[in-house]
């Protein structure tokens, strides 16, 4: 028998498709930003020489999915694409869509979704492109726990919140930007339920306490208050979520209007009746409300809704539906719980991250140098490239074709590829992206450098990011601060002491000068 | 005569004995059958040896299959010598394979350190393969979640997510419908084995589809077969569930007279029909529900029942013997109903049958005719399941640590075998939708049903 034959004959049925958004990183600037009309697209940014968007993709290829919906600004449409057609063969459909959006003039989210909302027929999972999953956590578990709760509970969607590892306070100047600060949540541990989000419009209305509805509290009477858990943005949902979206259009936001939004469903009244309906179609989707009815673990739902009635109105004992249990019934899609289920991840051994602000990105390029081993490269080509005197310590990584000279110091950093150390220069804790030029004798400190930047002799740079393509001249000295390219076409003064704000000019471009190709 | 009173043995430096080893009998005997225990025990220490070797290199462990070998070579040379120091030598190896147990600190070499039940062995991870319909992956995990339990539930659950792969189904060229759809479904089923072992309700309904997709006809269009077996597959659930769970409810209901006391337990689904329909008929009873760890299903029961309005008392199973003495009725349902007329159904409901018999209740079985199988089942043993210590909690806990610590002891074991067998000696009568039979007469239930084959 031909088994290869019999097993693709068969329709593929999709059962989740996966919607990746790329968006511009306005938190990541100046890495983020355009290098001289070249867009630099958030997605593509390296963690540890791999583009960021490999670890979700990854990430997704392992749990199964094949099929992927990439969704990214016009302007980096073609990087992204070109990145995904050349790398390695991976056995997802990856699908790029363009989307209208500018640097100034950003998009939300939900905007996005409910643009796309004609790509997507399944149940689907968002996903950022800069979240970087522990190895500890699978999607599998979290997509296992949708599919369980989904059928047997009603659950509209699941999403996932970890614990971000924090650094000590001081260490990272505050030039770089603020520090996320996490939301706080009410969640249910026993059953995994996500309960109220505090979104930024709450805090606006009162910014001393929390307010929670005593429905909440009556569903779910013991729940754990937490606000030292991120969002990762990665939400399982189901194909109804979207229309209930098109019914809200004045939302902007999944993550700080659109999800806060969803989890008061389950239990605001109110809510429930007018977007029950819509939330639970009972059309085309399986359905297992009899075997449930029979199931010897489990009350009924609508027991629940009805004790639920019983105790607000009077206290009618008589007051019974006992669930009937022919099969015409199972359309009432009423019972389900609507609830948002949600995998909280506390793991401190091995941690998740967003690498959407300047601190994670420093911070996860850290964590996978202390995997990392540097050892003298294996092709003879760049071995020769980098000289038998450099000191480069083993918690580095040093890409490919970059040369570094002697007497060079490089501890715990990141450099890209192409680049280009001179003598003498002394590297530490920083990460350099591809095709950077150092010239001899700068020293370099805790800096993250766009690409094609260029720092000039004896230069000293400490906690600075430059943009891609900045120039920094000889003997210029800086000191937690954002370089941008844009300070030195105006031609503006050097002046130091300046706060963080990108009014600094100098550009301390290091154009890849050895290789005269320039990779996207 | 030496006696087999002997010392503990002080060379082999072992822990105490494990108790309860063979009361003094005669000690050739003692010694053949020792040789033979003692070696199958060796035999299994060094297979369990070998995959710790494997496993763990940490010196540790490499040192105590050293010097377990040592023992245990040591211990047949003892056997064979006199008689008088055959004890010691079954001491010995029953030390060295409680040393092996208690070195092994990984699941794996846990469970096979398993004395009772090994052979059901615990459910494997699934392995999730591309071929598998993701309505049966999500079915696969209500089961191995215990999210969907029950003869009744499971069966309705597998049937209706069967209607959804057939609906998705396409016959590839050059194949008919009624001998491919077989092998497309073979590999979900397994699948669902594996998530769970199957339930004897599911077995019997997925060979009567069996049956229907090779009666089909084969100049039927796709679409209409397809809709055909949609369409048997419903009036199955309809008339051998639904329709039967109707007819029971009368028939036990008549049963039922004002003024008695029904003692029912865990939680069936036709034991709840049937005392919710006797109910809104108007009769006045009260219920005792009998309950019993790991799965607690009487609390759901009791939820349902006093919502509406019946008067219930609920205890658990070792306080059964102070209220037998005021029931009138004993109701339970099944799993599965046998030749011999034996019941299989949750652990505990042999108990309860049994204390019932005693006390001259009368013991009342509620289960339709597609639960019947036609094996005969002596006891509990041979055939049986194992619920996941994970999902259950086995000890009262207060604190969320408790479970973790107690599946991380290692001379603690937990077990929660999910059935037992209920002999037909307990059993006043089975009501079915084809009557009230009594248990020595169940193997005429096919044959009442005029069919050969159920």
């Amino acid at each position: 028998m031909d088994f290869s034959e019999t097993t693709s004959s068969q329709p593929d049925i999709r059962e989740f498709v996966a919607v990746v958004l790329a968006g511009f990183g306005n938190e990541l600037s100046p890495l983020s930003s355009g290098a001289g009309g070249e867009p630099s697209p958030k997605a593509l940014l390296p963690i540890a020489n791999q583009p960021m968007l490999d670890f979700p993709l990854a990430w997704l290829e392992q749990s199964g999915i094949k099929d992927v919906i990439l969704i990214c600004p016009t302007a980096h449409r073609q990087a992204i694409s070109h990145y995904i057609h050349s790398s390695s063969s991976t056995s997802l459909r990856i699908d790029v869509h363009p989307y209208e959006e500018t640097e100034d003039l950003s998009v939300g989210t939900c905007a996005i979704l409910r643009h796309f909302t004609h790509l997507i027929q399944q149940d689907f999972v968002i996903l950022p492109c800069d979240f970087v999953p522990p190895p500890s956590l699978p999607l599998s578990s979290i997509l296992n726990k949708f599919r369980t709760e989904s059928i047997s509970d009603g659950c509209m969607s699941t999403a996932c919140w970890f614990a971000p590892r924090r650094s000590e306070q001081g260490t990272i100047p505050d030039e770089w930007g603020q520090y996320e600060f996490s939301t706080p949540i009410v969640y249910d541990p026993v059953t995994g339920t996500l309960l109220h989000v505090d979104t930024p419009d709450d805090v606006d209305r009162n910014g001393d306490e929390i307010e929670l509805r005593m429905s909440l509290l009556t569903r779910y009477p013991r729940t754990r208050l937490s606000s030292n858990l991120q969002d990762s943005h990665v939400y399982v949902c189901r194909r109804s979520v979207l229309d209930a979206l098109a019914q809200k259009p004045t939302f902007d936001s999944i993550r700080e209007e659109f999800m806060p939004w969803l989890c008061k469903v389950q239990y605001q009244r109110a809510k429930r009746e007018r977007y029950g309906s819509v939330l639970t179609p009972t059309t085309n989707t399986l359905n297992q409300n009899v075997a449930l009815r029979h199931s010897t673990t489990g009350a009924p739902n609508d027991l629940f809704s009805l004790k639920h009635h019983a105790s607000l109105g009077e206290k009618n004992v008589a007051y019974s539906a006992p669930p009937s249990p022919t099969s015409d019934e199972d359309n009432k899609g009423a019972d389900a719980s609507l609830r948002v289920g949600v995998v909280i991840h506390n793991d401190s051994s091995e941690y998740a991250a967003r690498a959407n602000t300047l601190h994670s990105l420093l911070e996860l390029n850290r964590s996978f140098l202390t995997k990392a081993q540097w050892t003298l490269p294996t092709d003879p080509k760049d071995r020769a490239l980098i000289d038998p005197k450099a000191q480069i310590s083993s918690d580095s990584i040093v890409g490919e074709s970059t040369r570094v000279e002697e007497r060079t110091s490089i501890k715990r950093s990141v450099i890209g590829k192409h680049c280009m150390v001179g003598k003498m220069a002394k590297i530490v804790g920083c990460v350099l992206l591809d095709h950077c030029v150092i010239e001899e004798g700068a020293k370099l400190d805790n800096c993250i450098l766009g690409k094609n930047t260029r720092v000039g002799n004896k230069a000293a740079l400490s906690w600075c990011i430059t943009q891609g393509g900045y120039e920094v001249e000889a003997g210029g000295s800086y000191k937690n601060e954002k370089l941008e390219i844009s300070d030195w076409a105006a031609g503006g003064t050097s002046s130091e002491g300046n706060d963080g704000t990108s009014e600094d000019d100098e550009e301390e471009e290091e154009g890849a000068e050895e290789s005269g190709e320039s990779e996207d | 005569m030496p006696s087999a009173v002997v010392p503990l043995p002080e060379a082999a430096g072992q822990s105490s004995a494990p108790p309860g080893t063979l009361p003094a009998k005669s000690q050739k005997q003692m010694t053949k059958a020792e040789r033979r225990e003692m070696q199958e025990r060796q035999r299994a220490a060094k297979a369990e040896k070998a995959t710790q070797n494997q496993s763990k290199n940490s010196p540790k462990s490499s040192n105590k299959p050293a010097q377990t070998s040592k023992e245990g070579a040591l211990a047949p040379r003892r056997a064979s010598k006199a008689a008088d120091l055959a004890p010691k030598g079954f001491q010995g190896a029953g030390g060295q394979s409680k040393d092996v147990k208690a070195s092994g600190e990984d699941k794996s070499a846990h469970t096979r350190g398993l004395r009772i039940f090994s052979h059901f062995g615990l459910p494997k991870p699934t392995a999730h393969k591309g071929e598998v319909h993701p309505t049966i992956v999500r079915l696969g995990l209500q089961f191995s979640e215990f999210k969907i339990t029950g003869a009744n539930a499971r069966c309705i659950a597998t049937l209706t997510a069967f209607k959804t792969v057939i609906q998705d189904y396409v016959t590839p060229p050059n194949n008919t419908l009624s001998r491919h759809l077989m092998t497309y479904l073979s590999p979900q089923i397994s699948y669902l084995v594996s998530a769970r072992p199957m339930s004897v309700t599911m077995g019997n309904a997925i060979r009567q589809l069996k049956l229907d997709i090779s009666g089909t006809d084969i100049d039927l269009p796709e679409q209409d077969a397809k809709d055909a077996l949609c369409d048997k597959i419903d009036t199955y659930i309809r008339d051998r569930i639904i329709a039967a769970d109707q007819v029971i409810e009368e028939t036990a209901g008549n049963k039922i007279k004002d003024g008695d006391a029904i003692l029912t337990y865990a939680r069936s689904s036709v034991v709840e029909k049937v005392l919710l329909a006797a109910y809104a008929d108007g009769k006045q009873f009260t219920v005792t529900v009998v309950d019993s760890r790991p799965m607690l299903e009487g609390k759901k029961l009791l939820e349902v029942l006093s919502f509406a309005g019946i008067q219930c008392t609920y205890l658990l199973l070792p306080a059964v013997g102070s209220v037998i003495t005021e029931i009138s009725m004993v109701l339970v349902g099944a799993h599965s109903l046998h030749s011999n007329g034996a019941v299989f159904s949750r652990a505990g409901t042999a108990l309860v049958a049994m204390m019932a018999k005693q006390h001259l209740v009368p013991v009342v079985v509620c289960c339709e005719t597609y639960k019947f199988s036609e094996t005969v089942q002596l006891d509990s043993f041979t055939r049986n399941e194992l619920a996941p210590v994970e999902l259950f909690n086995s000890f009262p806990q207060n604190k969320q640590q408790d479970l973790s610590s107690l599946s991380d002891q290692p001379n603690l074991q937990i077990l929660n075998p999910l059935y037992d067998l209920t002999p037909p000696s307990s059993i006043t009568a089975v009501v079915t939708e084809v009557g009230v039979i009594p248990p020595s007469s169940i193997s005429s239930i096919p044959l009442a049903l005029g069919r050969t084959m159920l």
